[in-house]
């Protein structure tokens, strides 16, 4: 243990400071000596000596300010008021803010050549025409303290309320983050990329392999060309256990992207992406099971024309891989992915794996480029050159995508499918979009011949703060 | 035991202490500007603070980490709206430090609230040019050539597309009137410009002939996402500026000069240290510091004659 001062001059001079006041207000400098006197003979820790310190810097009294070689003066900062249809604020110290944002899609699709869709022999339901409110979503971000972020969605479109990402943060790391909360897991491009910014109007078919958002911890860091991505989830946004049929599920992965080239206009993505998943007892079955399916890449079409049902019973766990890659050179790009879900089960069932992929093509007349974000690996928003009205046209968007998925494998007849859609969007502005897209549907016919391959005209009016 | 007591006794001091000068300002805290010696402030003109905090913060707080010596504890970032909210921050000594381009640290200098101490590598850049560009196929060979055309700048704010081109203009004895569009006819005996926001924009304006002819920097010329190759190969560059330095650091007038050296000496070795790599990296991709020397210092003063009495509220 450090030896006390026997010196009774900082007594004396802490005494004389309190019986004089004249003394303290008038030298903040005498008065730091004096506590860095204090702190260097042993009198106070350094914990003490930064929090008098910090205190006398709080509370210190005003001072002409323009004398030379004057210290600075604090007092509460701006805020900063902003709006891009939503309403955000900040101060102008950066350290607080919050911004109300919200989405609504709206979609509707014309279905021809539809067929009631079998499902091992029996007719589960049948393609129609129908409009929806794809989204309506309300949401808040927002960080304090500089360091600290959150967000919290809510979306109410449908029979549901349905919480999307609803997470605390940490970024005061040098260039990372840390979350809880519901979070996307981090695995696939097209996942990770908002809704609000895809080419299409919904993820093509191997979307139904990601392993989507979950409660959980994750960890997101960067450098100028990449990214990296980790968490530790478990099973779906409640307790998973409210039948008190065992543990829920839990899964870990990561994601890794890296852009040999990262412009504005020209970019190369590439990324990387693996994902553990054991599954809990199925509160109906009590042994685990795990779902796969898909629709027609049409949500208003709500049919899940690819399904393997509730085949895949006493699950131990699924091993999910991820490959992407995508290409800006101006006005074109190319994006591409291949997922597959290899998938272990007990009871001496032999393993499985279901795998698909997509490819797509995407080209702006208007003369924009995708919107690139090489840290976090991911697309942004769009901004036309020149937004709609007076004489400007937005910015028009055609896309190409062909994506294939196969949930058969052994003694799974999950369906097999390819579709073709062709795209096209308009942006009239960075908050509004309408798109269309015409899907067709190629499945492969079932094992009793049934073959279902509608074509599906779908449209989307999309605004979002 | 007794270090103890002497240790409730000094925090019962500061406390009072503390208390006592509160009180005697008759006003709560954060009503009243309130002294502080403890805390470096950098500053920065942001549209955007939450975006500049992050970017700034690790940055005055390694400065800070390091001033011990000198009773700074820690460091702080204020953004001010524009550069009349600057001048009037520094002048009040709200801010301490500011890193901004050329335009804005010869509007600070002009006004006497800071000074600018050293030159910032800002994205691994030193320095960068004004260029002037016309059609391939134009008949402008020459600055004198611009008069009665029009010429297509990026914003107020902007150094290199906006401050530097009207200089140039000036020293060449042409007189710059702006023009509400690109279409609008400028007086015949004069240089009418127009403002286009964005460099791919400037780029368009020339080639689709709305503009005779433009003018920003070289990184944004030799960048394709700015000037893209299709439009460059029609584009001819018939003036080059002599070079400015690319960002400058900057801090009040009235700034203790032991804060302002041991400042300018943390700067100066931060390339150096392994310590502040991630630091420098968040700092606007900095590659490092360097002195302003006597030719620099010139040229930044020649440019005080440059702005109007009316200049001074421009956003970079």
């Amino acid at each position: 243990m450090k030896r006390l001062s026997p010196s009774p001059w900082p007594g004396l001079a802490l005494l004389a400071a309190l019986l004089f006041p004249g003394i303290a207000t008038a030298g903040n400098q005498q008065m730091l000596q004096l506590l860095s006197i204090l702190r260097d003979n042993g009198t106070l820790t350094e914990e003490q000596y930064q929090q008098l310190v910090l205190a006398m810097d709080e509370e210190e009294p005003a001072a002409a300010p323009s004398a030379p070689s004057s210290p600075g003066i604090t007092t509460a900062p701006d805020i900063q008021l902003t709006t891009e249809g939503g309403v955000g604020v900040q101060t102008m110290d950066g350290r607080f803010g919050m911004r109300l944002k919200g989405r609504v899609m709206t979609d509707a699709a014309l279905v021809q050549d539809a067929v009631p869709n079998v499902k091992k022999g029996e007719v589960k339901d049948q393609l129609g025409s129908a409009a929806e409110l794809r989204s309506v979503r309300l949401g808040l971000e927002g960080w304090f303290y500089g360091d600290w972020e959150y967000q919290l969605e809510v979306d109410f479109a449908g029979d549901d309320t349905n919480v999307g990402d609803a997470w605390l943060g940490y970024s005061g790391f040098d260039r990372s983050r840390i979350r809880v909360g519901a979070i996307k897991e981090p695995f696939g491009l097209e996942e990770q990329t908002s809704a609000l910014n895809t080419t299409f109007m919904e993820p093509a078919l191997p979307g139904a392999l990601v392993p989507g958002r979950n409660v959980g911890i994750a960890y997101d860091t960067h450098g100028e060309r990449w990214s990296l991505g980790l968490g530790l989830f478990g099973e779906g946004l409640d307790d998973g256990d409210d039948n008190d049929v065992g543990d829920e599920g839990w899964g870990g992965g990561f994601r890794a992207t890296y852009a040999p080239i990262a412009g504005a206009r020209r970019a190369l993505h590439l990324g990387l992406a693996a994902n553990y998943r054991t599954y809990g007892a199925n509160p109906d079955y009590e042994d685990s099971r795990l779902r796969l399916r898909s629709r027609p890449e049409s949500h208003v079409a709500d049919t899940w024309l690819l399904d393997t049902d509730d085949d895949l019973v006493a699950v131990d766990a699924a091993t999910r891989l991820g490959l992407e890659a995508a290409a800006v050179l101006g006005s074109f790009s190319l994006q591409g992915e291949y997922l597959q879900a290899g998938v272990t089960r007990g009871d001496g069932q032999p393993d499985l794996l279901f795998d698909g992929y997509y490819v797509y093509a995407s080209w702006f007349l208007t003369g924009e480029s995708r919107n690139y974000d090489a840290r976090h690996g991911e697309f942004d928003r769009i901004r036309p050159l020149r937004n709609f009205g007076r004489g400007g046209p937005g910015a028009w968007e055609f896309g190409l995508r062909y994506s294939a998925l196969d949930l058969e494998d052994e003694d799974i007849e999950g369906g097999v499918a390819r579709n073709f859609t062709l795209g096209v969007n308009w942006y009239l502005n960075p908050q509004l979009r309408l798109m269309a897209n015409y899907i067709w549907v190629d499945t492969e016919p079932d094992v009793f011949g049934n073959d279902n391959d509608p074509r599906i005209l779908q449209l989307r009016a999309q605004y979002d703060f | 035991m007794m270090r103890g007591l002497l240790t409730g006794l000094c925090l019962a001091a500061g406390a009072l202490l503390c208390g006592g000068a509160a009180a005697a300002t008759g006003a709560p805290a954060g009503t009243e500007p309130a002294v502080r010696t403890h805390t470096l402030v950098i500053g920065k003109v942001s549209s955007n603070p939450r975006k500049h905090y992050l970017r700034l913060k690790p940055m005055v707080d390694y400065v800070a980490e390091r001033m011990g010596a000198l009773g700074i504890t820690r460091g702080e970032v204020l953004m001010a709206r524009d550069n009349a909210q600057m001048i009037q921050y520094l002048r009040e000594g709200r801010v301490d430090w500011v890193t901004e381009t050329l335009y804005s640290a010869v509007l600070y200098e002009r006004a006497g609230v800071a000074e600018s101490i050293l030159r910032k590598w800002k994205k691994g850049v030193a320095e960068y040019r004004t260029l002037f560009f016309t059609r391939m196929d134009g008949d402008i060979r020459t600055l004198a050539d611009l008069r009665g055309r029009r010429l297509g700048l990026e914003d107020p704010g902007s150094t290199t597309a906006f401050f530097e081109p009207l200089m140039i203009l000036r020293d060449e004895g042409l007189e710059a009137v702006p023009l509400s569009g690109p279409r609008v006819a400028p007086p015949p005996d004069k240089v009418g410009y127009a403002l286009a926001g964005g460099e791919i924009n400037l780029a368009t304006w020339v080639y689709k002939g709305l503009v005779d002819a433009a003018a920003y920097n070289d990184l944004d010329w030799n960048n394709p996402d700015h000037t893209p190759e299709a439009l460059r190969r029609e584009l001819r560059v018939f003036h080059v500026s002599e070079p400015l330095p690319r960002a400058i650091e900057l801090v009040r007038s009235s700034l203790d000069p032991r804060v302002r050296t041991r400042l300018i000496e943390l700067l100066l070795a931060a390339a150096e240290d392994p310590e502040a790599r991630s630091v420098l990296w968040s700092y606007q991709r900095t590659s490092r510091f360097e002195r302003i020397d006597g030719e620099m210092r010139g040229a930044i003063r020649a440019y005080h004659g440059v702005l109007g009495d009316d200049d001074g509220g421009g956003d970079p």
